[in-house]
């Protein structure tokens, strides 16, 4: 079982159409251009912003259906969110911060203990680094042990040696935890290191793996660019605007 | 060059505007110069209006009134205030005045009467005011300024003497002149209102009942002109006229001899 | 050397500001957070006190909370006793007066708070009212000092609305503002000196208090 869902939204631009699963203990990434809808997607699987149609439903109980009207409010869908910045309350502590849906006081300490951020315990969010923040918002959303993890762009504002290590602790994080994880990013190496699946996206549909392939097979060298999928893909005009899901099989394309 | 013409019309306009402005400023203080400023106590207002139109219709001489309590207006004078002429509700101040070479001698333009007024019909029929203000359907008495309203010292006094100033304590309300008393009576904000007899015989007076007062001495009412007025002959004039048989005419008919 | 005003004045000030503080705030978040037909309408509504001459608001409230007017028989009937030329009637008078002020610098606050926190407050569980105590209102601390302090001092200061509707009576109306201008009309020039020069550092230290308070628990925002 996991999360299930088909949605669609108009926004200025382009209608977002997906539909996808996403089962406990997988990872699944959205890759794609920025402005490609993905943030929105998980903005609706949170309950944060409205859907115009579809269903949401994690193991079978439902989130949004809207031909029957149901609209469950964030409070109650239990998810953890890290947004893309990492909003932490600048008025409490670190501890504080991991406390403030935490179930019982233990659940902080060994979350703290467990990210290496106990001795930040006492220090405001201004007072420690970026990765240390990162850090802090994702113990934050651990600490309600929520049903689905969201991560929006969780690593984009660090510096390259932080980013580095941050995936290899989100590695060991799945470890951990056994519910689904979706991962919102740009960077199509990162979505490939961490992630079981991955959806690469433009303009809020799911495009079909050959897509990837072809561009995938044009990359020359490392580091990923946003033109990358640009060029890829405007070379391949209408591509399927069905919501048909494929998904990747990761061993083929690991380098 | 249409540009450079129309910004010459405008700075015309501008200019000649502001030298009309000047011009006709100098023009009203040329006029103030004529106009007799006559400082006048609160509970006369209704009187001095009808005498201020008589004198001007009769002498052409343009005046014009303020009115509020004797206290402030005395305060006002000592401290400079331009007025040609003072209209007190007592005598101790023009005395004052008199004493300090601030006026010429006062004289007695008005003699008034304190009683006490109420707009509700279910206070009007008792014996009398005591009885009234004490009653336990009174909660609130309008009782003007009792240090700068000479209406609200003698009140005062006269509650002292029946011995109910302490026992309606808690009740008293203190508007600032004799004529807001009467407002707040009028308007029934207060129940009962110390007053001036002649509020009591106005039009709005006349929509509820008094109670006279007899225990309240009569309240003579002192005027004199002012030192520094700018305006003696028309001063002068006027405070001839306060004490002509038309003036006392209608004097007498909002209740003072 | 009558103490009594000075209390009035100071009294009336912290209940003011008290009340003025709790009715704002869920006026401020309905304005920054909900958009509504007539919001625009509401707002300058709300403003209006702080453009009308206080005479001309003295006068209106002096008819609404007199024995005739809707609010005076409403707290007649509730209270059986009159709102006018009572502490409570100076009271409501002084909110209404200082309302603008108070409401102003919460909405500021309130639309300077990043969304986001709201809505990962959300997504953690709260409510929106849990969301309002436990977010809001403590990172909006620096809008709440500055209103109280707005609200104080404008009500230490009121003079015209007060003289209205308060009738002055000592004990319960005549406050600092207007025994110091009734010991002035007097010619009792001493005793307004020594009036106004207790009055000053007293606001000060008021002033002080409130800005200690919230200092402690502004954060590095």
């Amino acid at each position: 079982m996991g999360l299930k869902i088909k949605i669609t939204k108009k926004l200025p631009h382009f209608e977002v159409d997906v539909a996808f699963t996403c089962d406990d203990g997988k990872v699944l990434a959205l890759v794609g251009p920025s402005g490609a809808g993905k943030t929105t997607i998980i903005r609706m699987i949170a309950g944060l912003e409205r859907p115009d149609g579809g269903t949401i439903s994690y193991n079978g109980e439902v989130w949004f259906d809207s031909e029957k009207g149901i609209l469950l409010p964030p409070q109650e869908r239990s998810l953890g969110f890290v947004f893309q910045d990492y909003t932490l309350f600048p008025h409490l502590s670190v501890f504080k911060n991991v406390a403030f849906a935490a179930q019982s006081k233990e659940e902080v300490i060994r979350l703290l203990k467990l990210f290496d951020i106990w001795h930040l315990k006492d220090r405001k969010q201004h007072e420690i680094s970026g990765g240390e923040r990162q850090r802090c918002a994702i113990c934050q959303a651990l600490a309600r042990r929520p049903r689905i993890l969201l991560l929006d762009e969780p690593f984009s504002a660090l510096d390259a040696n932080t980013r580095r290590n941050m995936r290899d602790e989100l590695k060991n994080l799945r470890k951990q935890v056994s519910i689904p994880i979706i991962h919102v990013t740009h960077d199509i190496d990162e979505a490939l290191f961490l992630a079981d699946d991955v959806l690469p996206m433009v303009n809020g549909k799911i495009v079909r793996k050959w897509m990837l392939q072809f561009m995938l097979k044009e990359r020359t060298g490392m580091g990923t660019h946003d033109d990358d999928y640009k060029y890829g893909f405007t070379k391949y005009h209408g591509f399927d605007r069905s919501v048909l899901y494929d998904s990747m099989e990761i061993e083929k394309w690991r380098m | 060059m249409k540009m450079k013409i129309v910004s010459h019309v405008n700075v015309f306009f501008v200019s000649s505007i502001a030298i009309m402005m000047i011009f006709s400023s100098f023009l009203s203080s040329a006029w103030a110069g004529d106009t007799l400023i006559v400082a006048v106590a609160a509970n006369f207002i209704l009187p001095s209006q009808e005498l201020v139109t008589m004198f001007q219709k009769k002498t052409g001489v343009a005046v014009e009134a303020t009115y509020t309590s004797t206290g402030k207006l005395y305060g006002q004078i000592v401290k400079g205030a331009p007025y040609d002429l003072f209209l007190a509700a007592d005598e101790k101040r023009p005395g004052l005045l008199y004493e300090k070479k601030l006026s010429d001698k006062p004289f007695i333009y008005a003699e008034g009467r304190l009683v006490l007024w109420t707009a509700k019909q279910e206070l009007c029929g008792a014996s009398d005011w005591k009885k009234v203000a004490a009653g336990d359907k009174v909660r609130k008495i309008a009782i003007a300024n009792t240090l700068t309203a000479p209406y609200g010292t003698v009140a005062m006094q006269v509650l002292k003497e029946a011995g109910l100033w302490e026992l309606c304590e808690r009740k008293f309300v203190f508007p600032q002149t004799v004529a807001q008393a009467f407002q707040y009576a009028s308007t029934e904000a207060a129940d009962l209102g110390f007053c001036a007899y002649s509020s009591a015989l106005s039009e709005d007076g006349r929509k509820g009942c008094f109670y006279t007062i007899p225990e309240a001495p009569p309240i003579m009412q002192a005027a004199c002109v002012l030192a520094n007025t700018g305006n003696r002959k028309a001063a002068e004039e006027f405070a001839r006229f306060l004490l002509s048989p038309e003036a006392r005419k209608v004097k007498e008919r909002y209740g003072y001899r | 050397m009558d103490l009594m005003p000075l209390y009035l004045s100071i009294k009336l000030a912290i209940v003011s500001t008290i009340i003025l503080i709790v009715l704002s705030a869920p006026l401020a978040y309905l304005l920054v957070y909900f958009r509504f037909r007539g919001k625009s309408f509401l707002e300058a509504l709300l403003n209006l006190p702080m453009v009308l001459p206080p005479t001309v608001l003295g006068f209106y409230l002096l008819v609404v909370m007199g024995p005739k007017g809707a609010l005076g028989r409403l707290w007649e009937a509730i209270t059986a006793s009159p709102l006018v030329f009572t502490f409570a009637g100076i009271v409501f008078a002084s909110i209404v007066y200082s309302f603008p002020f108070a409401i102003q610098p919460m909405k500021t606050a309130f639309e300077k708070i990043d969304r986001r926190l709201l809505e990962s407050s959300y997504v953690l569980g709260l409510s929106p009212l849990a969301t309002f105590f436990k977010v809001i209102v403590p990172n909006a601390l620096g809008g709440v000092a500055a209103s109280a302090i707005l609200v104080f001092v404008h009500t230490m200061g009121e003079f015209g609305v007060i003289l209205m509707v308060g009738g002055s009576i000592p004990g319960e109306t005549r406050v600092a503002s207007i025994a110091i201008y009734e010991a002035v009309e007097a010619l009792n020039y001493r005793e307004a000196g020594i009036m106004c020069l207790i009055l000053v550092p007293i606001s000060y230290v008021f002033l002080l208090i409130i800005n200690r308070l919230t200092r402690s628990n502004l954060y590095g925002s």
